[in-house]
Order: structure tokens, then C-alpha cells, then sequence
């Protein structure tokens, strides 16, 4: 493995905890986005040499894990198998009472944000979630910018309509 | 959503610059309304990425970690691992479609395989596994041979769609025409991996954007035009 292979392999660690948050926005749940991420890192790893320095290598790994995501949603429906039912008190992370309110609101955020379409999720998780740009968002799904843009327009529309305007 | 709706998206994502965010900041000036607009948007961002920040805090499990830094032949596939360990509890079902595709393979195997491109008349047309992808693969199907990125109609009204080739790394647009794929632009280029391989060629992004009348396809609507032969 070269050195720029190696230099690519810390980046990665160093992503993990914004690909488990992706992939939070993804699935809805913290042992499936868990999953998917564990693959999206197989998969990359497997194709070091292809990555392309001086690219964004968060673009790429965006890229990978949606992929995963939508291979294993597909191989699952296959085997009839649903996705881990997002419980209330599934996402980890919230410590005593006095964050009991955040978790509710969170609560809302996922059960919304499951509901919507795959392809307006992915949109709304690459640019609100992970703050991507339009055109780094548009390559990582492979589409075209004004696509992006009407998706993204769309899924923000329909989170208003569930979540309301107050918090 | 209107064309001014989506700009104020744009501008609240940090997307404008120059004379078109200053017209929006003038307009925010005197538009109270618009003022209430871009503080929904901002307050959408902000609970949406409240809402997933935690992950961010909390430690990587000591299994991802494990993952990240496995090296070259010490990585084993999870994906590959599950499927072995689901054919082996469903081996029943296996066994019976196993037994049925030695009968459609035997079929199979007779015949050449068929190019996935050739020419004719009407310039190159997609062949083989290539014309079935586009005839029948939807996006959100687990890519063979081919994959199938966007779906769209052009401005006569006729389905494209764009696809890339899983080996070798090419992508491409075909239109439907006379009942045939015809192949409106190949972008044949290896490097690039994952982000070639959703088939977002920059070439092939800007011919959509040059010929797409209206917007993509959604999964439905690509669904519906697939099940009544894209005409």
C-alpha cells in the first residue's frame, strides 16, 4: 500500500464520526447506521488505490456508505427481513433528565426524516446534516445539480409540514 | 415550491454569492415575510443537524475502529459474511432455486452472450445486458452488469436514462427511440471509483442537463414508466 493510501487510511478514521451520523440521517437507527457504515469502510478499504488524491474524500466516502445503505435496504426487503423498528430511546447518546426534552425533539426529527422518500432523505441528510455543498452533494448521488436541488426542495417541504415551524 | 422558493433555499444553504445574494439580502431588508421564510430554513438546518450531532460526541465502537484500521488481506467483507450466513439457515429455499436455475442456466448457456452495444442504422442502440438493465432495472435495484442512475424525459418527450457499466468503469445516456435504447453519449473513463460508479461522469451529467425537460423521475413515477414499457 503506498504512503498516499496510508495518508487516505487515517482520513478515514478520522471520518468515522461523520459517516455514523450520515448514516444515522440514512436509516433512522444507530445499529443500522452502525452496520452500514462498517461495510461503507470494508468497501472502501478494498478500493484505496482508487481514490483520487486532491478529490474530497468525504464526497467518496458519502458516495460509498449511500451505496451500501441501498444494497443492504434492497438484499433485506429480499429476505423479508424489516429494518431494526426505531424505538423511542434507540438513539444512544442522552445522558440525565435535564436532556429529555432535546431527546424528544430528536425523536421527531428521525421519525420525520424516516417518512420521507430515499431519494429526498439522501438529499437532505448530504446538504442540511452534513453541510455538503450542492455540487459535492449532486456528485456524491450521481445526479444532476438541478435534480438535487428539487429534491432537497422537496423533502425540506414535506419535514416543514410534519415537524411545524416551532421546536 | 416556487422558482423564488428555491433560491431563498439556496441563499439560506450558502449557495448564492455576488449580485444574487445581495438582491436577497436587500430584499430581507423591507420583506418581513421573507424574514420569517429564511428563519424557518434556519431553524430546520439547525434541528436537523441537532437532531444527528450526537453521533459525533459519543466514541466510535471498538468495531468500526477494528474495521478502519484492518489491514489489506485481514479485511473481511460483512456484507459477504451475512449473505453466507443467511444461505446457510435458508438453505431449503436455496436448494429449490439453486435446482431451478441450473434449468433456466442450461438455457442460458447455449446462447452467446450478446454485446451490450451495437450498431445500426439508427446509430449505436443498447444490446443484451445493457438493453435489459435500461428496460427493466430501476435505480433502486442492486446493480448487475449495469446500474441506472437518473431517469428523465427529453424535450420530445422520449424516456433517457443515464447507466454506468460495473466493470471497466464507463458511463452513458440512451434515449428510447422506436422502441430501441439508443446511445446518446458514452463517457468511457476508469478512474474516479465510487463517484464514477453512480454514475455521476461529468460529461454525462451535462448532457442531462442540456436535454431534460422538467425534472428526474421520482421512484414512483420511474416505477410506473418502466411497467408501461417507458412510452
Amino acid at each position: 500500500m503506498t504512503s498516499a493510501a496510508e495518508q487516505t487510511r487515517s482520513e478515514i478514521v478520522a471520518m468515522l464520526p461523520r459517516l455514523r451520523r450520515f448514516a444515522r440521517a440514512l436509516t433512522g437507527s444507530v445499529p443500522d447506521a452502525d452496520d452500514i457504515v462498517q461495510i461503507a469502510v470494508e468497501r472502501a478499504l478494498m478500493r484505496i488505490d482508487q481514490f483520487q488524491q486532491g478529490t474530497r474524500l468525504d464526497s467518496w466516502l458519502f458516495s460509498i456508505t449511500r451505496n451500501a445503505w441501498i444494497d443492504e435496504a434492497r438484499s433485506r426487503t429480499r429476505r423479508g427481513k424489516v429494518f431494526a423498528p426505531a424505538e423511542a430511546g434507540e438513539q444512544v447518546g442522552f445522558g440525565g433528565e435535564a436532556e429529555v426534552h432535546a431527546k424528544l425533539e430528536a425523536d421527531d426529527v428521525w421519525t420525520a426524516m424516516r417518512k420521507l422518500p430515499e431519494e429526498q432523505r439522501e438529499a437532505v441528510a448530504l446538504v442540511c446534516v452534513e453541510g455538503l455543498a450542492y455540487r459535492e452533494a449532486a456528485d456524491a448521488l450521481g445526479v444532476p445539480i438541478g435534480t438535487l436541488t428539487s429534491r432537497l426542495a422537496r423533502g425540506r417541504e414535506a419535514l416543514q409540514v410534519m415537524l411545524g415551524g416551532a421546536t | 415550491m416556487s422558482v423564488d422558493d428555491e433560491k431563498l433555499m439556496a441563499f439560506v444553504d450558502g449557495e448564492l454569492a455576488g449580485a444574487e445574494h445581495a438582491e436577497i439580502e436587500a430584499a430581507l431588508e423591507h420583506d418581513v415575510g421573507l424574514r420569517a421564510k429564511v428563519e424557518a430554513h434556519r431553524a430546520m438546518r439547525s434541528r436537523l443537524s441537532g437532531a444527528f450531532d450526537s453521533a459525533l460526541s459519543e466514541p466510535v465502537p471498538e468495531q468500526l475502529l477494528a474495521a478502519a484500521t484492518k489491514r489489506g488481506a485481514d479485511v473481511v467483507n460483512l456484507a459477504e459474511r451475512r449473505a453466507f450466513k443467511w444461505s446457510a439457515r435458508e438453505f431449503g429455499a436455496m436448494a429449490a432455486s439453486v435446482a431451478l436455475g441450473l434449468v433456466i442456466g442450461v438455457g442460458v448457456m447455449q446462447a452467446p452472450p450478446q454485446p451490450m452495444l451495437a450498431p445500426t442504422s439508427n446509430g449505436l442502440v443498447a444490446g443484451g445486458a445493457l438493453d435489459r438493465a435500461l428496460n427493466t432495472q430501476l435505480a433502486s435495484d442492486q446493480a448487475g452488469a449495469v446500474r441506472i442512475g437518473v431517469s428523465f424525459r427529453d424535450q420530445e418527450g422520449d424516456y433517457c436514462r443515464t447507466f454506468d457499466l460495473t466493470e471497466g468503469g464507463a458511463s452513458g445516456l440512451a434515449c428510447r427511440e422506436n422502441s430501441s435504447w439508443t446511445i446518446q453519449l458514452m463517457s468511457d473513463s476508469s478512474a474516479g471509483g465510487e463517484i464514477r460508479q453512480a454514475g455521476a461522469s461529468p460529461e454525462v451529467l451535462n448532457a442531462v442537463d442540456a436535454m431534460i425537460a422538467g425534472e428526474a423521475l421520482d421512484a414512483e413515477s420511474e416505477r410506473a414508466a418502466r411497467d408501461a414499457g417507458w412510452r
